[in-house]
């Protein structure tokens, strides 16, 4: 087949560690074409970086097929990229024009410690699912399907909220970094069920607390978020949260540790 | 007993949020009343100051003073408790190509500028009606400041920040306080933009004073126009 490539100027930020200072790097790529992702351009880059002898470009992905949440970079200011509700992944080259220069940097928060590169640290964001995001449940066959009946509505909510992958898009394109639509939709999920419900009010308060810790911001409602989550997580998650936190907060006898 | 749900208030993200989000909507509602009091400038010296010599004969005023001061206080604080951490977490800029991605208003963008200036806005209200003499009559003060061009410029400034602020602050409390249903939250938005929309009538009322359309309104008819309006 004919290689009907481009060339594109790439604007990298360069990091070697948390510590040290980052400045953005220029590479020019010659041979790429429309139907790339936007992660096998980078991968074609790397390899002729590798080939000149010259140290790559540390980027992290897993799937490269928009579910598992690995792959997140700023791209001309828009995070995951120019494509709505998308990861980067699922991102191709043909959104591109001959002689483009484009601009890719780590998402950022002070919650999200930098690696290397374009690669960041979100464990932050198991550690707020670590302090509430299960439920007790018998081990064992699977229980009957019909025993705790979940309406059709109710089952297609929570799922939605369940959709998230964990990217950390919404930390990265919130004005404060932000977790709460994260949050929101990770509480969301388990309050809407039936199974979420003996530790909904200590999972609300413990959640947040976790989150806080964290040190992420705090939301200013101005939907950003929503604008970007790959998942089309609705901010009506985060209405939820805040109304979990109030009940659990103002009406449950129940306490979390300090 | 245990104190820590109320200690949550102002520890926790949600708790202070929720305290900006009260105190905001009790100082949105407190605006609109202060709007209609206003308009009745419109009607006259007598209308206007005996409203005034009504409220202040009302023994309970320097104690509903005192908790508007409150109010006032608990929202500047949490907002600048929170602003303060939110620059912790994210810094002014986060990227070099900053864009919005779609979610920002003016208004949402603007809400800490905006704070800014309605906090100095507010001590130079206070300084000029609240601290200052009052011997020649509240009617007298206020149409004499409404006619100072220097005066109506600051004020109608003010003015468009407090209905730029509003107009995301109004859906935000909601949002804050999970009243946030598909049923009903573009309702909301609405709702806050038409509120911000009164805000500005705070401007035209001054404007209004410093054209001198209240002295065209004298005449029998208009005036008599202007009555059936009113009531």
């Amino acid at each position: 087949m004919e290689n009907k490539g481009f060339s594109i100027t790439l604007r990298i930020w360069k990091q070697a560690s948390a510590e040290s200072e980052g400045s953005f790097q220029v590479y020019k790529i010659d041979n790429v074409i429309a139907d790339m992702s936007f992660l096998e351009m980078l991968d074609v880059l790397n390899e002729k970086l590798l080939k000149e002898g010259k140290e790559p470009v540390a980027v992290e992905s897993d799937c490269r097929e928009g579910i598992c949440g690995c792959c997140g970079l700023v791209i001309n200011g828009d995070v995951h990229g120019p494509d709505e509700h998308s990861t980067v992944c699922q991102l191709h080259m043909r959104r591109f024009r001959d002689g483009d220069v484009i601009t890719i940097e780590p998402f950022r928060a002070s919650s999200f410690p930098h690696i290397k590169d374009l690669v960041i640290d979100r464990s932050a964001l198991d550690k707020i699912i670590a302090a509430g995001g299960y439920i007790s449940a018998n081990a064992g066959s699977a229980p009957e399907a019909n025993s705790l009946p979940v309406n059709k509505p109710l089952a297609e909510k929570a799922m939605d909220a369940a959709a998230c992958i964990g990217c950390g898009a919404c930390v990265a394109a919130c004005p404060n970094s932000a977790a709460m639509l994260f949050t929101g939709a990770k509480i969301s999920h388990l309050a809407l069920l039936p199974q979420g419900g003996p530790e909904r009010h200590l999972r609300a308060l413990n959640m947040v607390k976790a989150m806080d810790s964290l040190g992420f911001g705090n939301c200013s409602n101005e939907y950003e978020c929503e604008a970007v989550c790959p998942k089309e997580i609705k901010i009506s998650n985060i209405a939820r949260m805040n109304r979990e936190f109030l009940k659990a907060n103002f009406l449950s006898e129940e306490e979390i540790e300090k | 007993m245990n104190l820590r749900f109320a200690l949550r208030l102002f520890t926790s993200s949600l708790g202070k949020k929720t305290v900006m989000a009260l105190s905001g909507l009790a100082l949105t509602f407190f605006m609109l009343v202060h709007l209609a009091e206003n308009l009745l400038l419109l009607k006259g010296e007598a209308a206007y100051n005996g409203w005034v010599d009504f409220l202040l004969s009302n023994p309970l005023i320097p104690l509903a003073e005192l908790g508007l001061l409150a109010v006032f206080l608990a929202h500047i604080i949490t907002g600048l408790w929170v602003r303060y951490e939110n620059y912790k977490a994210a810094g002014f800029s986060k990227y070099e190509e900053s864009k919005s991605q779609g979610g920002r208003t003016i208004g949402s963008a603007t809400m800490i500028y905006t704070a800014f200036a309605l906090l100095a806005y507010l001590i130079y209200h206070m300084m000029h009606f609240r601290f200052a003499d009052h011997s020649i009559g509240f009617y007298q003060m206020v149409t004499e400041a409404f006619r100072n061009k220097v005066f109506v410029a600051i004020y109608v400034a003010g003015a468009l920040a407090l209905a730029l602020h509003v107009s995301h602050g109004f859906q935000s409390a909601f949002q804050t306080l999970g009243l946030n249903h598909d049923k009903y939250f573009s309702f909301i938005k609405t709702a806050g933009y038409i509120t911000a929309l009164f805000m500005t009538l705070f401007a035209m009322l001054s404007l209004y004073f410093l054209l001198g359309l209240d002295a065209k309104f004298s005449s029998p008819y208009q005036q008599k126009v202007l009555e059936t309006v009113i009531n």
